[in-house]
């Protein structure tokens, strides 16, 4: 059986000028034999990037009210539609049961702010709070996430020391009961984890919380506050792949401009990349996403 | 009556045998003696321990960067006071001097703190190596006081620990003449070798947990270049990573095993017994060539001290 001719630092350096997301596109497509350009005929995903400049709390949030807020205009602005809990109600049905896929992370969690403003809107389309969960760690024991018929995804973007950033493919790596099976070739088929049974097909929403992302990590915990910053936005989208791939644009413009150079994060987060064009989980290409951009845009970096 | 004295000998010459090669054997309440229970005014909270299979559990897929230094356990020790940012020891028992000085520089990033044998400080985290430890201290945020309890704490944890450590053999065979001390890094796997300077997607190098590599700075910010060495096994073993090396990414030249590469710098590749060099972005042909050279001759000469021994 020939193997396929691997991708080096000099298929790197002859792409190098092509952009900021050179190292993460052309690896990932000479991988798939697919052409990097886009793909213009076909139709573009939505995602929108939500910004509010109310100042946050101790727990890295904004006020609740404003969270509410914040999601409904973009769950409005995602599906076309004038109100928020009708939007919402194209989404889950009243008779579903519904995980809300959280992150616990210690330093940036997802915030209790945007759990309640996800679970309240679920309600309002008529699931009952018995038919709700909201978990991280304990998905695979939790009775609801066992029963689920839907799941919104919600986590943090971050820096990670092992597969690049931590996106909303990897936030369902709590759905296996070993994650470090998943880590192989720094995390590159974390897409895999969408085709699990408890996961398949569910998922109604993503939501990429941006309010303090973490662009550099040190140390065994991968961070430190020094490089978080206040960006104060969310990201929505039904395609998780589409809403990661714009918060690593994010992440990797707050490193140039942080850094004074294209620095490129320690991991290479080429699981959003393969997420497109190995697992086909969703859209990657920022020619192919439609980017919707509403509140504040001092310092947007997008 | 003889006898009885040469079988006392032979018992006497195993027993320190077995003594000189007993393994040594992770031991939490040892590694766990080396934290102070309280720093100033903070206390600690009860430790929290850790192998290579329950890292994840800590510290999520960052384990994997333990883990590929062979690390053996972990001790964790929270110390609290009210109103205060938290402060975090983290001290690694790596098995070996070789993979704790390998585990420092992994990150080399900082200013160099004076503590234990390496050790760097940077936004709160003060990290170094001593022996076959590696200890990570660190402050949830930044303030003068926490900065100075953390320096504290890690001088008081060098002070505990009572052994020094080798560094690995290979990086007695790295040039001096333009190499940067302060970026040179110690691993072992295809994983970490991307981390620091991408080669390949794939591990065209047949890297593995077994295979000793350095990878070494050398020159200044504008004219930076790199030497790779990796140990293998056995020769058989480094010829045949220099092939699938030259061949993946020198197809146009792997027989000669230099090549002009795509930014105008030269990458060449040498096998000498079981080690192979790699120097990449050389400025020129002839200075790539000399650069092998010299690892070589430093290799070679070392191997003819021992052979003379």
């Amino acid at each position: 059986m020939m193997s396929r001719k691997p991708i080096t630092r000099r298929d790197f350096l002859k792409v190098a000028s092509v952009g900021p997301l050179a190292g993460v596109l052309v690896p990932a497509a000479a991988r798939t034999g697919r052409s990097p350009l886009p793909r213009q005929a076909e139709e573009k995903v939505r995602v929108v990037l939500v910004r509010d400049p109310s100042p946050l709390g101790p727990g890295g949030a904004p006020p609740a009210e404003v969270v509410q807020r914040m999601l409904d205009d973009a769950v409005r602005a995602l599906l076309g539609e004038r109100d928020a809990v009708k939007a919402w109600k194209t989404l889950v049905r009243a008779e579903d049961v519904v995980g809300i896929k959280t992150n616990a992370w210690r330093y940036i969690p997802t915030t209790p702010e945007v759990e309640q403003a996800i679970k309240r809107r679920v309600m309002d389309a008529g699931v009952t709070e018995d038919r709700i969960a909201i978990d991280d760690q304990g998905v695979l024991r939790n009775p609801v996430f066992q029963k689920a018929t839907a799941l919104v995804n919600a986590r943090p973007m971050r820096s990670h020391h092992w597969s690049g950033v931590g996106s909303l493919i990897k936030n369902y790596i709590m759905f296996v009961p070993r994650p470090a099976d998943y880590h192989g070739d720094t995390c590159a088929d974390l897409a895999t984890l969408w085709d699990l049974p408890a996961v398949k097909g569910k998922t109604r929403l993503n939501v990429l919380v941006m309010f303090t992302p973490l662009f550099h990590g040190v140390g065994p915990h991968h961070y430190a506050k020094e490089y978080t910053w206040e960006y104060k936005g969310l990201i929505v989208s039904r395609d998780p792949v589409a809403a990661d791939a714009t918060g690593l644009r994010i992440i990797q413009a707050k490193r140039r401009e942080f850094f004074g150079d294209d620095r490129p994060l320690q991991m290479t987060p080429h699981h959003i990349q393969l997420a497109d064009t190995r697992h086909h989980l969703g859209v990657s290409d920022p020619n192919r996403i439609e980017l919707v951009k509403l509140g504040f845009e001092e310092g947007i970096l997008i | 009556m003889k006898r009885v004295v040469v079988y006392a000998a032979v018992l006497a010459l195993l027993g320190g045998l077995v003594l000189m090669t007993e393994p040594i054997v992770p031991d939490f309440q040892k590694l766990a003696s080396f934290i102070p229970p309280t720093i100033g005014p903070y206390v600690s909270e009860a430790d929290q321990t850790f192998d290579a299979e329950t890292i994840f559990d800590y510290i999520d897929g960052a384990g994997e960067v333990y883990r590929s230094y062979n690390m053996k356990i972990l001790v964790a020790r929270r110390f609290h006071k009210d109103g205060k940012p938290d402060i975090v020891v983290d001290l690694f028992d790596m098995g070996s001097p070789e993979d704790a000085f390998g585990v420092f520089t992994h990150d080399l990033d900082g200013e160099d703190a004076e503590v234990g044998q390496g050790s760097n400080y940077k936004a709160g985290l003060l990290s170094f190596w001593k022996d076959r430890y590696f200890l990570s201290v660190y402050a949830e945020e930044e303030t003068a006081e926490t900065k100075g309890l953390v320096f504290e704490l890690g001088r008081r944890i060098d002070g505990a620990i009572p052994g020094r450590g080798e560094t690995p053999d290979l990086l007695r065979h790295l040039p001096a003449e333009g190499l940067d001390t302060g970026r040179v890094r110690f691993f072992h796997n295809h994983s970490v070798l991307n981390y620091h300077f991408f080669v390949a997607d794939t591990n065209i190098l047949l890297l593995d947990q077994k295979t000793d590599a350095v990878l070494a700075d050398y020159g200044s910010k504008d004219d930076r270049s790199k030497v790779l060495m990796v140990a293998y096994e056995d020769g058989g073993s480094a010829a045949k990573a220099g092939v699938s090396f030259a061949r993946a990414y020198m197809p146009e030249a792997a027989e000669k095993g230099i090549v002009k590469t795509e930014n105008g710098k030269w990458t060449a590749v040498r096998v000498n017994d079981r080690y192979v060099v790699i120097v990449f972005d050389m400025i020129a042909e002839r200075t790539a060539a000399a650069r092998l050279d010299a690892v070589v001759a430093l290799m070679n000469g070392r191997a003819d001290r021992m052979q003379e021994e």
